[in-house]
């Protein structure tokens, strides 16, 4: 069946990895091994993740994703570790953290956006303290960009200055100062510019980035037109349930929630075998349908996230296709 | 506190609000690209509206979409949020160094330009890579997002047995 074949095709790396631990019942065949390979080792960064066409990036990207989150792992996360090292410089290092500063940073110049330039800068700059590095090299140069700021505000335009000279130096210094920081956070959030020195290679770096993210929305937009017959998919169905299980991180692994009532008979058994295995909170592996997803639902402290999460899958499971509209927007 | 979380949460529920919107707006669609085209642009448009128009980048987003004929209705709606905070930012930086690294720079910097919704319009190097580092946050929640509903409609699918176009 094509769709098994696609989804075989995704999950075939993990299966190679995995294969021992018994997904065999999930009938991945040996055409799907060679569709995995491993990027040279030698290449660095992102652009060894460039160079394969995207399905095999983007399988990739899920084991860097979740070797990369996986701190201490037992069970399943040790069978990937020993196979992913290979993949060590494909990693996004320390992800969920790194998003969670990228995101603050972000969510803070727009709460705090006042419509005018100087606000945002201050903001921005402000925050710095916290996205910066805990040095105190870092820490003196961020205070230092605060007050700097403090002073630019005061005559943005340096056409107006009395004292130009000094000033300008004062403000060049400020702004290679700011510029510097940004670029240390912005090396930190796209992988493997750590190692790199020098601007002109963090940028590109940062310009294979992006391009790869502009890449990746095209490919799923178009798997998604694909899978669905008409642009306005049962969207609510499936976030409706996941909306809840946001909060912990565990976003994707509530997918497999939801399709953990429709799992084939005969995987079920092994399934219900790791749900003893205690989960890590992790990343998203799809490949990983045997991620014990049931364990995180029992830890889970969010009481009406547990109802929500249990009420859809229980709906799934009695069949029914897609849950009430009122019930989703109720959810949302 | 997780400020990444709720970035992803606020682009499901734009998300889903645009796709309703193209939905109903737009004639129904006959072959896949046209309907990857709309999702794509519906995504767009939700990660812009997720940032509400509070950077360049989303901004672009929305007026570059309102430029095209296809959605208007939609395009219009959204920009109205948008529509008084565009800005100009015309400070400049100067770099000292050689003229290669010089040149070297400038391509790389116009090169991220492109890439970046409304960057051409960015002259501030500090602005344009802070525009960046915010692109890149929305960015990747896209991805994840989109990466997730992708691989439960595909089991869900699946399993139900339900006939689709390829």
């Amino acid at each position: 069946m094509d769709l098994t074949g696609e989804f075989g095709a995704r999950s075939g790396g993990g299966g190679m990895c995995r294969e021992s631990t018994g997904l065999e019942s999930l009938h991945l065949g040996d055409e799907f091994r060679p569709l995995v390979t491993l990027p040279p080792e030698n290449a660095g960064g992102f652009t060894a993740l460039l160079e394969l066409p995207p399905t095999q990036a983007v399988e990739l990207l899920h084991f860097t994703d979740s070797s990369s989150s996986q701190a201490a792992v037992t069970g399943i996360g040790g069978d990937i570790a020993p196979p992913l090292h290979s993949f060590g410089t494909l990693t996004f290092p320390s992800n969920p953290v790194l998003m969670e500063r990228a995101a603050r940073f972000s969510v803070i110049a727009t709460e705090q956006q006042n419509g005018n330039v100087s606000g945002e800068t201050t903001t921005s700059s402000s925050a710095n303290p916290d996205r910066v590095k805990t040095e105190p090299a870092d820490a003196d140069s961020s205070q230092r960009l605060v007050s700097d700021q403090a002073a630019e505000n005061q005559s943005p335009c340096p056409s107006q200055n009395n004292r130009s000279g000094k000033r300008k130096e004062f403000e060049k210094k400020a702004r290679r100062e700011k510029i510097n920081a940004r670029m240390k956070l912005l090396q930190e959030l796209v992988p493997g510019c750590d190692k790199i020195q020098g601007t002109a290679l963090v940028l590109d770096e940062i310009i294979n980035h992006v391009q790869s993210l502009q890449r990746q929305v095209e490919m799923l937009s178009m798997r998604l037109a694909a899978v669905n017959p008409r642009i306005d998919f049962n969207l609510d169905t499936i976030l409706a349930s996941e909306n809840g299980s946001l909060m912990d991180g565990s976003f994707n692994g509530t997918s497999m929630q939801l399709a953990w009532p429709h799992q084939v008979m005969e995987t079920e058994q092994s399934y219900h075998h790791r749900q003893l295995q205690p989960p890590p909170p992790q990343q998203w592996t799809f490949d990983g349908l045997n991620q014990p997803v049931w364990e995180r639902e029992e830890d889970q402290a969010h009481g009406n996230d547990h109802n929500s999460l249990m009420a859809s899958s229980e709906n799934l499971m009695v069949g029914s296709e897609n849950l009430h509209p009122n019930q989703v927007k109720m959810e949302l | 506190m997780n400020t990444y979380n709720m970035v992803k949460q606020e682009f499901i529920k734009k998300w889903i609000t645009t796709l309703h919107m193209l939905d109903s707006s737009v004639d129904h669609p006959t072959n896949v690209t046209e309907r990857k085209n709309a999702i794509k642009l519906s995504s767009d448009l939700a990660i812009a509206a997720a940032r509400s128009g509070a950077t360049v980048w989303s901004r672009a987003i929305i007026s570059r979409t309102g430029n095209k004929t296809t959605n208007k209705p939609v395009a219009r709606r959204i920009l109205k949020k948008a529509r008084n905070r565009m800005k100009n930012r015309c400070t400049t930086v100067r770099r000292n160094g050689s003229l290669k690294a010089k040149i070297r720079m400038r391509k790389r910097t116009e090169l991220l330009k492109s890439l970046v919704p409304g960057g051409e319009s960015i002259n501030n190097k500090d602005y344009l890579i802070r525009e960046t580092l915010d692109y890149i946050v929305y960015l990747r929640a896209q991805v994840d997002v989109m990466r997730s509903v992708a691989a439960v409609d595909l089991v869900i699918g699946d399993l139900q047995n339900v006939p689709r176009n390829k």
